[in-house]
């Protein structure tokens, strides 16, 4: 090892910086890190600008644009009238499916799903219900007669690291952004959406209350990647396939662990996991402000 | 249900009005003639080779594309560079939730409009590929997917002969109809595409479906190429100059 950045280190002067950056990734970013910058001239701790419009989609219910450096994301969700479960019938249900389709990056191909895609699935799924931000009983309109079915679909359409990050805020985001729709009963007692265009028809509406979710409790995570004694906060894609290890946080609205996970590679102290979550705090505010600039501008371009 | 059976007499209205009148606006004030605003932009995702993005309408669509590189260890030997295509549609794209998530007929069309437009001799035993996501379907997916697709390949410096753009028509009665949305190709008599290379005046795939007569046709075609130039001239002038935002 040591000799490899030895090796290198004679070589690099005389080498084109893409060249060397593509040869020797590691002794590339080990040289930066040594002097507290990284490849893309962010400071160690220091995440990615983050955008977030909402409301891309039309044709869905809730959704929203996320951009975490080149990483994007948007989700979207959907909303379908069912009959509750039987076991909960004055509860609502979810179903969250994260997708890589083959045009986010080079290694996924048509019918051969990315191997993180079902992971990621099933993370965001736990974290979305174990945080408690959803209230399922505000997705039932009639007990045991009428609830929501929301379909939430994450795409990226960028891969570019920290994908459960953008994913997950683009979820919160799209449930900020979800506008339930108007639901009355027939005189058959079928139950029914009203849809934009028929809000004239005289009807008695079920929900005319109940049209936003209470988000009471908003997660939000941050990743940190691990390299020797550097914590490299929203690691890119480049990062991500060098570093040894990374550890995930989930932070709650009043800051408590919703969820650490730290899969595998090498092994981290508790000081370093301690430097991450205050790393972690950090982001939730500054993600929070983002959430909620949003919210108004969306809110702004309504009323103009 | 009272408001369902209005909805289908507003329909077969709208539709009676298409059919039969001269120039009656359509559902989004549009006239006969008029294709919907393009906008289109290089570049969406970094981690391609080259990518596009086109919104007209409704109609919102990724390509990406990835290559030449390596193709796959079962292909044959080949002289010639290989263009794969596969388009998807994201699971919110349709009304209904799910439909045709992997479009194999958009894909192997896709291939054919492209195909005669791309030198494959010049990156041969290798692999392009070329895949387009379609994050909202408002009409007209597959014209917009193909000139979306000419418009990456360019972007990501595939050598091609000419930019491929593509514009569809609907036909009803005796009016002819360009850029249908979803609602208009739902309830249309027949359908035509043209996908052409402007600078070179050759067609690279046409398809055709429902009633039609000979002089309609030639009609259709015709509107359609002058439609592809137009849309060829937004498409250049976003290579040459990719921040300025180019929409007609």
């Amino acid at each position: 090892m040591a000799a490899e950045t030895e090796a290198t280190g004679g070589l690099a002067g005389e080498m084109e910086v893409e060249a060397y950056r593509r040869l020797f990734p590691l002794a590339f970013l080990e040289r930066h890190l040594r002097e507290s910058v990284r490849p893309d001239a962010r400071r160690p701790a220091e995440a990615r600008p983050t955008t977030v419009a909402l409301g891309a989609v039309s044709s869905a219910h809730g959704s929203a644009l996320v951009r975490l450096g080149d990483t994007a994301m948007l989700a979207s969700i959907k909303l379908e009238l069912t009959s509750p479960p039987s076991e909960a019938p004055d509860e609502g249900s979810v179903v969250v499916e994260f997708h890589m389709p083959p045009i986010c990056s080079p290694l996924v191909r048509p019918g051969r799903p990315a191997e993180v895609a079902p992971v990621i699935t099933k993370v965001l799924e736990d974290i979305l219900m174990s945080s408690r931000m959803l209230n399922l009983k505000e997705l039932c309109l009639i007990n045991e007669k009428a609830s929501w079915l929301a379909y939430l679909d994450v795409y990226c359409l960028n891969a570019d690291g920290s994908l459960f990050d953008a994913a997950l805020i683009s979820a919160v985001a799209a449930f900020t952004h979800l506008q339930i729709p108007l639901v009355s009963v027939g005189d058959d007692g079928r139950v029914f959406t009203v849809g934009r265009n028929e809000g004239k028809i005289k009807c008695e509406f079920v929900n005319r209350e109940k049209r936003k979710l209470k988000l009471d409790n908003i997660p939000f995570s941050l990743t940190c990647a691990l390299h020797k004694d550097s914590v490299l906060a929203d690691p890119t894609a480049e990062e991500e396939s060098i570093i040894e290890t990374s550890v995930t946080i989930v932070l709650d609205s009043s800051d408590h662990i919703v969820s650490i996970q730290k899969p595998g590679g090498a092994v981290a102290s508790m000081a370093t996991i301690k430097e991450c979550i205050s790393l972690a705090k950090d982001r939730r505010r500054k993600l929070r402000e983002i959430l909620m600039d949003s919210v108004e501008a969306m809110e702004v371009d309504q009323t103009d | 249900m009272s408001h369902a059976r209005s909805a289908r007499g507003e329909r077969e209205e709208l539709r009676r009005h298409l059919a039969v009148d001269s120039d009656w606006p359509r559902a989004d004030g549009r006239s006969f003639h008029d294709c919907r605003p393009a906008f289109m932009q290089t570049g969406p995702t970094t981690a391609a080779s080259g990518s596009a993005y086109a919104e007209f309408g409704k109609t919102k669509v990724i390509v990406s594309v990835f290559g030449p590189r390596e193709s796959k260890k079962a292909m044959m030997y080949s002289d010639t560079g290989r263009l794969n295509c596969n388009v998807s549609y994201t699971t919110f794209a349709t009304a209904i939730r799910g439909q045709g998530v992997d479009n194999k007929e958009y894909s192997a069309m896709l291939h054919k409009a492209l195909e005669g437009a791309v030198m494959l001799h010049t990156f041969p035993k290798t692999t392009v590929d070329v895949f387009a996501l379609v994050l909202e379907s408002g009409g007209s997916d597959l014209p917009i997917i193909i000139s979306c697709a000419s418009l990456a390949l360019a972007d990501a410096g595939i050598m091609m002969y000419d930019l491929v753009t593509s514009v569809s028509v609907s036909c009803f009665g005796k009016n002819i109809i360009i850029d249908p949305t979803s609602d208009e190709e739902a309830w249309q008599d027949g359908s035509l595409m043209v996908a052409y290379m402007p600078s070179r005046k050759e067609i690279t795939q046409l398809t055709l479906t429902g009633e039609w007569s000979d002089g309609k046709i030639t009609n259709a075609v015709e509107l359609c190429m002058d439609a592809c130039s137009k849309l060829c001239d937004i498409l250049r002038e976003r290579l040459k100059d990719p921040s300025s935002l180019a929409s007609e």
